[in-house]
């Protein structure tokens, strides 16, 4: 199994420091300067499932997974995990879980992860997803939390000989956010799409960080990571793909593209690839601009406004990547999130 | 009736157009000739009001009202339509997300209703079938991955649903075979109409056959050196441009 660096959100001791090179840019120690409280525990509510086009529904309140294996059990391979984190006043609380997935082999398991909260607090939940033989993984996260809330998310995806996986993660950030996904390939001949999309503005922080690894022959990587940044908010975009040795007739593509709307927002991105085998195939794309300023007279001589223009195209920038989700439920899910986001590009 | 006075305009700092003095009624159509970097797109652009080609003198009006004091989307509100010697592609945007998006915000600007979904796609369904466009290629993103045939019909598609007062068609023949020269020359004669005046910018006569003009221009380093009627083109493209390069400079 993939594992993580250990953190726990009640240890000071175990937050990484700037000098943590994987954590450089999202600074947690400074971050979170005081241990947040440890709240009182709420118990899942289980009876809170209902099918809703054809998903269960699974709530992780404030950390607490307790019966998310229930729940994928009984789900039909169509599971919205939904997690909620409530802040209070005073102190800020803290919330922390941690849970398995497990897909058998030749099953296919469809996942709509949100998460969304009120008021302040500090989160940190860890997920790891273990795939059978030719199993199928549709993840699609969406990270919509309060512009206060201190987030930090992370999950392992373990494959295995023939395993399919789609993850795509949209994100508004938050004061803090950080979505982590180590993924081996631990089986030859898997296909994996981790794809992105971040639309940051105000003073939010959002770290996207891939770690993917090809352990295996004949794994395929796709990436294809689209951002939007306004105001004074800071994207942090790193993405690593390992070539072990042996690990031939690999493909692996990383795509990062963005757009900065004004000056006073910040990208940090660090694109890594590590090439240990010979015989593979490996790209990596990193672009940072402004908006296309052709493409906004071309707009505004078919009569768009400067504002109508500027939200028609700031949407089209990350829709590819919620073109590609490859259940339609879902993508619409994703297009009512962006539509709600792309709003606020359209004045800078 | 586009008017234009003594019209300077420079690009960055160098100074493209140079007292271009144009008189277009309501109803003509009216050709630009003229050789390379002689500044025919630039009175194209500088007309849509593009960032960084500024007006350094003269004057443009439309039916009376100023053109260089409104913005890009104004003069296109106001009935401007300039067509694209290379369209733009914009991944992201399906095609008919983009036309009603515009045709929306121009009435809007007029303070007109906007038009409903259903009115919308019965209206482009008719002129996508004059123009030959399958309605699959519009639920495509705008002119990506098109053909340059594609790209301008698709030109053409968003002229007759936007409906201007006033076409400017920038090397449209640019980029078409002889069948996609006809298709779109026919959509462009379908919108001639007696109140709505047309600039074709062209380099070739060719375009010409089939957009027949009432008049024609020749723009040499940034004026008209000549004008005359469309026999003038037929002369030019048997003579090219030498004898009036001297005259220019």
């Amino acid at each position: 199994m993939t594992q993580l660096m250990p953190l726990d959100l009640f240890d000071q001791s175990s937050y990484p420091n700037r000098r943590v090179e994987e954590w450089k840019y999202s600074d947690l120690s400074r971050a979170l300067r005081e241990i947040p409280q440890k709240d009182k525990v709420i118990n899942v509510d289980l009876v809170s499932r209902f099918a809703a086009q054809g998903f269960a529904v699974f709530t992780v309140r404030n950390g607490n997974y307790d019966g998310l294996n229930e729940a994928l059990a009984a789900s039909n391979g169509r599971l919205w995990i939904r997690h909620l984190d409530e802040g209070v006043t005073g102190p800020v609380v803290g919330h922390q879980g941690r849970a398995v997935l497990q897909v058998a082999d030749d099953q296919s398991l469809t996942v709509f992860e949100t998460y969304e909260g009120q008021g302040a607090y500090a989160a940190h939940t860890e997920l790891g997803i273990s795939l059978g033989q030719n199993s199928g993984f549709i993840r699609i996260v969406v990270l919509d939390e309060p512009l206060n809330a201190l987030s930090i998310r992370r999950s392992t995806i373990d494959t295995k000989p023939g395993a399919k996986v789609h993850q795509a993660v949209f994100s508004a950030g938050a004061q803090f956010s950080r979505f982590e996904t180590h993924l081996n390939h631990a089986g030859h001949g898997a296909e994996v799409t981790l794809d992105g999309a971040y639309l940051l503005k105000g003073k939010a922080h959002f770290d996207l960080t891939t770690r993917v690894t090809h352990g295996e022959v004949d794994g395929v990587t796709s990436q294809t990571i689209r951002g939007l940044v306004k105001d004074q908010a800071t994207a942090v975009f790193q993405g690593r793909i390992l070539v072990e040795r042996g690990a031939d007739g690999t493909d692996a593509r990383m795509r990062h593209q963005a757009l900065i709307l004004n000056d006073g927002a910040h990208i940090r991105a660090k694109p890594e690839l590590e090439i240990y085998a010979d015989d593979v195939q490996c790209a990596h794309g990193n672009t940072i601009g402004a908006l296309d300023e052709e493409a906004m007279f071309f707009c505004q001589a078919r009569g768009m406004d400067e504002a109508t223009a500027r939200g028609l195209l700031t949407h089209a920038f990350v829709m590819p990547v919620a073109d590609a989700i490859p259940d339609e439920v879902l993508k619409a899910a994703v297009l009512d999130f962006l539509e709600h986001e792309a709003e606020d590009y359209h004045a800078v | 009736m586009l008017s234009i006075q003594n019209l300077t305009v420079a690009v960055d700092t160098k100074t493209i157009l140079n007292g271009l003095t144009l008189a277009v009624p309501n109803g003509e159509v009216h050709a630009i000739m003229g050789p390379n970097g002689a500044g025919k797109s630039t009175l194209g652009y500088a007309l849509a009001g593009r960032p960084n080609y500024s007006v350094t003198g003269g004057t443009a009006t439309f039916n009376g009202e100023d053109l260089l004091d409104k913005g890009v989307h104004e003069r296109a509100a106001a009935g401007l339509y300039l067509s694209f010697q290379y369209p733009l592609e914009i991944p992201g945007v399906p095609a008919l997300t983009f036309l009603r998006t515009a045709l929306n915000a121009q009435r809007k600007l007029r303070g007109e209703d906007e038009v409903s979904a259903p009115d919308f796609l019965r209206r482009v369904r008719e002129v996508a079938k004059s123009l030959k466009i399958d309605m699959d290629m519009l639920k495509r993103p705008l002119n990506v991955g098109f053909s340059g045939g594609e790209k301008k019909r698709m030109e053409v598609l968003q002229m007759a649903m936007l409906e201007p007062k006033f076409l400017i068609l920038d090397e449209t023949d640019s980029g078409l075979d002889i069948d996609a020269l006809k298709v779109v020359s026919d959509g462009v004669n379908a919108l001639r109409s007696s109140d709505r005046g047309m600039l074709v910018i062209t380099h070739y006569q060719r375009l010409l056959d089939h957009i027949k003009p009432d008049k024609v221009h020749v723009l040499v380093a940034g004026r008209i050196v000549k004008s005359g009627g469309p026999e003038l083109a037929l002369e030019l493209e048997a003579r090219g441009y030498d004898e009036y390069l001297g005259v220019a400079a």
